[in-house]
């Protein structure tokens, strides 16, 4: 048990620590699309450094809230990431990795980075917010369903065993598993806050909504609390449906190799997301639920195919 | 058994009954009513308190008192079931009772001297509505609890309120009527109106449909479900809000308790039907969604709250009904998955409803208004109160680890397992419901993150929120309890849930049936269960951590310096903030199919309303036949007797229903004593 929560700490750690890496990585890429030389790679580490030397700003009637807000979004987001069954099979946490439970842990730090933004009196933050909980309750339903019809394959809502049944590939309707797969997929892109779906904290449109009132290492938290959000989105997709390199008999060579596949999965999911990222426009908030339903559809369709069996 | 749960109780009915004296007696003196009333209610709260928690471990205890009608035997039941319930209501009427010490003064002017007595008689026919063991009594008991909170809707005496009474009258009378047709076509096939005897008796199939039906919509209407919910949002806000928290969070729960007496108990006799079931997750799905999509654009944070009871509703219907698929399906597993689920969710949305209609009636003590638009910042003036209402929302919008997710998961696992086990139909239907509820969960976090945030967090956007005070005592302390249980019904989950599986257990399946101990704990399937332990343990050093790094790495290092909020160069505005119709407009413009079919069905030339207006009017054209050859002689005599009656009869709506209080109090009095 305790040797176990010291590996999802670990693991929590090491995606911690990755991340500045990652959305470097992914500032790069996009720099090179368009032919800008753009800024190093550990340019994100740097920024993060400045930020924590720096003095905080806080809105008058500010209260507890908008003051406790990045550390409970960095803290939960990061007892999440150590639930996952990432470098071991067996998640690390078995309580946290449940998808019903994971759905809702995702709502705690969203309910306060919303709470938060309304807290700073900044119109911009707040329009965030309220973004953020809109498109969340689109996705919900999609991302939901889509890992109800995985858990219904695998007979139990435990990620581990679903993780278990695809590494050992024993998927009684692999049609349906795929395009439950698709469905999420799409759902996880959505919560990346990516273009074109760059909606809550979108720089060009709301100054970056709920973070515009936040400096110094306030900021610094939520950039990482961000980084770190997208990967655990990614993790969760990656122990769902492509549990690859996850160690079986949790011996400590595996568990290496299982950490350096994960980079490597992380790295090409990064990169074919930045390539998108750069070859589509932002949607105009207004009709992004018209494309995000779309998500439920597919999720509906695994579910038939479920239901048929293939 | 010489101090059953049962003599328990009815010493804490007895209490009740002499604060309701007491309060009568003390007319005249505004503070020691209040004292007196609300001190003996505590003392009868805790009785009941303590023999609902006997109740819900107990065996289950029947006792039978002969009347002097022969057709119905006083019966008191205290089984787990309505020892939940007692446990719920006590435990609602414990914090309504503190509550009021202070926040009954709001109320000097209106007419609260016969609050005590209302409050009184109210807590008591809920008791015994609960207890009731016969057909009759049970009607009786019911329709004391319906008249009494009239009352109580009605004390504010402002047009609002007397429209939602009325309101409230028509609908409670309307689903009183249902229950009435069905149990006494239940007792014509069981020759008695003994509960007992109906529990013995086989209906035809039929029947048995027609039974659960008229049954169902009827404490459906007490419970507010969907489409029968328009005089909730009304009449809970109208009362004050400790009766507002006893009725949202306790009242409503008999309906669903009638519906799982009906379902589970009473018609255990016959065979239950699998679509049943279906229809109890399809009415459930759909009040739980459109519940919450209602709730988000309300501003007035109590009408908001009862919306969103309508989805709780829901919720716990979701529960329900997975159970009795599994009930009719002969699926052990499924039968108690889903009630305990369902159950813990009653307890649960009790706990955290009453915690936040509390929570609203102090802002309207503290800032005198309940449209949230005119709230905001209340959280640095009021920090008790907005702790309470934090925790509070939390629990509501089912985030780990507190009470509401506990029930919401099982309610999930009862669904999954029943889109697993089942004939297609419950299956899509089951996943249909999953959706819903994922959605209804989202939604509820948009709309409590609304209601705080507008609420409590940014800037005042009135002088009265400006100038708002922290509340008395008694208020606070009233409000920390309930918090206290959303928390330990989440965090000791692990103990509580095997609670709520006996429950069930008990409920759902007829003795013989033998099932694992652990099943409703555990998911079968997985045999992995829900650790909120581990889960606030986790979440809290995690989060707790990022803080001391957060301090230590500049948090508090140099300083914090406060600045306005940028507003692209303009002098930032309160009018720039989110208010309440930022939420209101941006969820509006997502779902407007929803609020489409809202307007079309309340527009009043909908179907519903037309069907309505018609069989008024053939009421109206039939009534003249009946006078012409019945009535006219009739009148006459009717007529001097009624220049006699007039002298106590002063034509007020108000005084007939108290005369039909009193007439119900004497029957119960005669039962007692004969």
């Amino acid at each position: 048990m305790l040797i176990n929560a010291l590996l999802g700490f670990i693991q929590a750690l090491l995606l911690l620590l990755l991340t500045p890496l990652f959305t470097g990585i992914s500032r790069k890429l996009r720099a090179r699309i368009q032919t800008r030389k753009g800024a190093p790679i550990l340019q994100d580490y740097y920024d993060l450094a400045k930020l924590f030397s720096r003095q905080e700003m806080v809105t008058k009637n500010a209260g507890p809230i908008f003051k406790w807000m990045p550390a409970i979004y960095l803290g939960s987001y990061f007892a999440i990431a150590m639930g996952l069954p990432l470098l071991t099979a067996n998640s690390p946490i078995p309580f946290l990795a449940d998808v019903i439970t994971i759905i809702y842990l995702l709502a705690v730090p969203r309910f306060f980075f919303a709470l938060a933004s309304i807290d700073t009196s900044s119109s911009f933050a707040g329009v965030g917010g309220v973004r953020e909980l809109i498109v969340s309750t689109l996705v919900e339903p999609g991302m939901m369903l889509s890992l109800i019809v995985v858990a219904l394959l695998a007979g139990t809502t435990s990620i581990t065993e679903i993780s278990i049944m695809n590494l050992t590939g024993n998927i009684p309707a692999l049609m349906a598993f795929v395009v439950a797969g698709i469905a999420f997929a799409y759902c996880t892109y959505i919560e990346l806050g990516k273009l074109p779906y760059d909606l809550a904290e979108a720089e060009q449109e709301l100054q970056e909504g709920p973070l515009t009132e936040y400096s110094g290492a306030s900021l610094a938290f939520l950039k990482l609390g961000m980084g770190l959000k997208q990967l655990v989105m990614l993790g969760l997709f990656i122990a769902i449906f492509l549990p690859f390199g996850a160690s079986l008999d949790g011996s400590f060579i595996s568990v290496v190799l299982a950490a350096v596949i994960l980079i490597v999965e992380i790295l090409v999911i990064y990169f074919i997301v930045g390539i998108i990222e750069n070859v589509v426009a932002r949607v105009r908030f207004a009709n992004a639920s018209h494309q995000i339903w779309v998500s439920l559809g597919i999720a509906s369709l695994a579910f038939v195919f479920l239901i048929v069996g293939i | 058994m010489t101090f059953g749960a049962v003599s328990i109780v009815l010493i804490s009915i007895a209490i009740s009954a002499v604060g309701a004296i007491v309060a009568l007696l003390f007319k005249s003196n505004f503070s020691l009513n209040k004292n007196l009333s609300s001190v003996i209610g505590i003392v009868a709260a805790l009785y009941g308190i303590y023999a609902g928690f006997l109740g819900m471990t107990g065996q289950g205890e029947l006792v039978s008192y002969a009347t002097p009608f022969p057709f119905a035997s006083l019966s008191l039941l205290v089984n787990p079931l309505s020892g939940l319930l007692l446990f719920v209501l006590s435990l609602l009427a414990l914090v309504a009772w503190i509550y009021g010490l202070s926040y009954m003064d709001e109320y000097k002017k209106q007419g609260a001297m016969t609050f005590g007595f209302f409050m009184h008689t109210f807590i008591l026919s809920m008791a015994l509505v609960v207890l009731a063991d016969n057909a009759f009594w049970f009607l009786v008991f019911f329709e004391l609890m319906s008249l009494t909170s009239y009352f109580l809707v009605t004390i504010e005496q402002s047009k609002a309120s007397t429209h939602a009474g009325l309101m409230y009258m028509v609908m409670a009378h309307a689903g009183l009527l249902m229950i009435m047709a069905a149990f006494l076509m239940f007792g014509s096939q069981a020759g008695s109106l003994e509960f007992e005897a109906f529990r013995q008796t086989q209906l035809s199939p039929v029947l048995a449909s027609t039974v659960f039906l008229l049954t169902f919509i009827g404490f459906g209407i007490k419970a507010g479900m969907i489409p029968f919910h328009s005089w909730l949002p009304l009449a809970h806000p109208s009362a004050p809000s400790n009766i507002s928290a006893l009725m949202s969070g306790g009242m409503i729960k008999i309906g669903i308790f009638g519906i799982v007496k009906v379902a589970f108990d009473l018609l255990q006799g016959s065979e239950q039907m699998i679509w049943w079931g279906i229809v109890i997750i399809g009415f459930g799905a759909v009040s739980s969604l459109l519940g919450i999509i209602y709730a988000l654009v309300e501003n007035d944070v109590k009408r908001f709250l009862a919306y969103s009871s309508v989805e709780n509703i829901g919720i716990i219907l979701l529960g329900v009904g997975v159970s009795l698929v599994g009930v009719a399906s002969g699926n052990n597993v499924l039968a108690i998955l889903g009630l305990a689920g369902g159950l813990f969710h009653l307890l649960n949305h009790a706990v955290f409803k009453g915690l936040l209609f509390l929570g609203a009636g102090s802002i309207t003590f503290a800032a005198h208004t309940k449209n949230m638009e005119l709230l905001g910042g209340l959280g640095r003036l009021m920090p008790i109160t907005a702790t309470c209402f934090l925790i509070g929302s939390l629990a509501i919008s089912a985030l780990p680890p507190l009470n509401g997710f506990v029930s919401e998961w099982l309610i999930y696992q009862g669904l999954f397992n029943s889109i697993m086990s089942e004939g297609i139909v419950v299956m899509i239907v089951s996943a249909v419901a999953i959706v819903a509820l994922a959605l209804t969960g989202a939604l509820a976090v948009t709309c409590f993150v609304k209601a705080y945030g507008v609420s409590f967090a940014g800037s005042p956007r009135s002088d009265q929120a400006a100038n708002a005070k922290e509340v008395p005592a008694p208020m606070k302390i009233a409000m920390l309890i309930l918090a206290v249980f959303c928390v330990i019904l989440g965090v000791g989950a692990h103990f509580i849930v095997p609670v709520f599986s006996s429950i069930a257990k008990a409920t759902a399946l007829s003795q013989g049936a033998e099932v694992t101990a652990s099943v409703a704990l555990v998911n079968p399937a997985s045999s992995a269960f829900t650790s909120t332990f581990v889960i606030a343990v986790v979440l809290l050093i995690a989060i707790l951590v990022a803080r001391l790094i957060h301090n230590i790495f500049g948090g508090n290092q140099f300083g914090e310096k406060v600045a306005l909020p940028w507003a692209t160069g303009y002098k930032p505005d309160v009018e720039m903030a989110v208010t309440a119709t930022t939420f209101a407009t941006g969820v509006e413009h997502f779902y407007d199919f929803f609020y489409d079919l809202r307007r079309n069905l309340s527009s009043g030339k909908g179907g519903v309303a037309r069907a309505f207006d018609s069989i008024v009017n053939g009421a109206r054209n039939i009534e003249p036949v009946s006078d012409k050859y019945l009535v006219d002689d009739t009148v006459r005599d009717v007529e001097s007797m009624s220049e006699k009656i007039r002298r106590i009869a002063s034509g007020d709506f108000q005084k007939y229903v108290l005369y039909i209080v009193g007439a119900l109090i004497v029957l119960l009095a005669l039962a007692v004593i004969l």
